[in-house]
């Protein structure tokens, strides 16, 4: 029996490796997803069943698996999506197989606490019932939702650091069979970038300016970020009631009666 | 005198052979204009770029590109907006929904699609990464769907 030469082995490692390099891992979806910031970001608009070389962000809570491809359940507006979009408050039933436009039945759970947004708007049925502009879920929640909640349910620890605009939903509109967690969110106060236009400075005399020139002061945007710690109330009737809880500065959450939630939500 | 009728009764029937040979050349010219490479027609073909330049996407000129790697008889290939796009026929829709994992081969590391509707496969393949985002891909399979 003859040995490969070290040079074949040597050519045989290297073809290996240089497939392996231009045969990456596909990673299936369907429906707008978010993009990896180290891909660029922002979201994917690609509705149909389309493939990339990269990972689910955050796939484990942020993804349903429907037919093999991937399905985002999160809400788009926290990484840039500027399409249509639709205000939901609390847990609900995401409709998969109507989002992505196919005829195979797939009800998966959204388990996104308080006001957020999806680029889908509910179809006849689901018992999502429109109020103050956001649509509430009033259903019996199935034994899936309840078994898979351990694992999904911790989806708002990723939506913590985003700070983008949530749905401004009044609660006290939420409808009397809707059972849920009411989320006091913190209040992030966002200013304006300034534009500063510099002082016009005289040109000495005799001296003839002839360029053009503008100098511009573009700061960064101020962030006044006000942090509650969440304390849980439960009420009678009312569902649960998380509330912003002692503020750190000027947000002190308060749950009491008719409040907005949402603008500025983290 | 059979002699003398028959030469132009023989010129007739070569006349009317050469004739009906031509006739059928055309017809066959026609039906192969119709019908592109890889079966059905080409006015699905023709409202499909027609559909994809209304939604403002730029079509470049689709050539014929080797249908082995999608098992199609014969493909058409090009860009519709820097992004590679090959559009195989099939003779039927099963066919062409069991190319969809064919399709995806192709594409290797580029983000991508392969979508059969009807009897036809359309790979979509951004090679170049001149659709971070993916709405050019999105307006492609959207008209291509609808």
């Amino acid at each position: 029996m003859s040995r490969p030469s070290p040079l074949l082995l040597v050519l045989s490692v290297v073809v290996a490796a240089g497939t392996a390099h231009a045969d990456p891992k596909q990673h299936r979806y369907v429906g707008i997803h978010p993009v990896p910031r180290a891909e660029g970001g922002g979201m994917c608009h690609i509705q149909a069943p389309h493939v990339h070389v990269y990972a689910a962000v955050e796939g484990r809570v942020q993804f349903r698996d429907h037919d093999g491809w991937q399905h985002f359940v999160g809400d788009p507006v926290a990484y840039g999506w500027d399409g249509p979009k639709v205000a939901y408050y609390g847990h609900h039933p995401v409709p998969v197989d109507v989002v992505v436009g196919d005829d195979h039945p797939d009800v998966e759970y959204c388990y996104l606490d308080g006001p957020h947004y999806h680029a889908w708007a509910p179809p006849a049925g689901l018992q999502l019932e429109l109020r103050g502009g956001a649509y509430w879920y009033v259903g019996e929640f199935p034994k899936a939702y309840v078994e898979a909640r351990p694992v999904y349910d911790p989806i708002d620890v990723v939506y913590q650091p985003i700070r983008y605009e949530r749905p401004v939903i009044e609660v006290s509109v939420a409808p009397p069979r809707w059972y849920g967690a009411v989320v006091v969110a913190p209040t992030v106060v966002v200013a304006p970038p300034v534009v500063v236009a510099p002082p016009v400075r005289p040109a000495p005399p005799g001296h003839v300016h002839g360029g053009v020139g503008v100098e511009v002061h573009v700061p960064l945007p101020s962030v006044r970020v006000e942090v509650a710690v969440p304390t849980v109330q439960i009420g009678i009737g009312g569902g649960v009631i998380i509330g912003g809880g002692r503020g750190h500065g000027r947000g002190r959450g308060h749950d009491k009666g008719k409040h907005k939630h949402g603008r500025g939500h983290r | 005198m059979s002699a003398p009728t028959t030469a132009p009764r023989r010129g007739a029937r070569v006349t009317v052979a050469m004739m009906a040979l031509v006739a059928a050349t055309a017809l066959a010219a026609c039906g192969k204009a119709d019908k592109p490479a890889g079966g059905g027609t080409a006015a699905g073909d023709d409202a499909l770029i027609a559909a994809w330049r209304k939604a403002g996407l730029e079509v470049s000129a689709l050539t014929a590109v080797d249908g082995k790697p999608y098992s199609a008889q014969a493909c058409r290939g090009g860009t519709v907006s820097g992004v590679d796009i090959v559009l195989c026929r099939y003779d039927s829709g099963e066919d062409a929904h069991a190319a969809e994992e064919l399709g995806l081969a192709t594409l290797g590391a580029a983000t991508g699609a392969s979508l059969a509707h009807g009897a036809r496969l359309l790979v979509v393949a951004d090679r170049r990464k001149t659709d971070p985002s993916g709405r050019t891909i999105d307006a492609i399979l959207t008209a291509f769907r609808s």
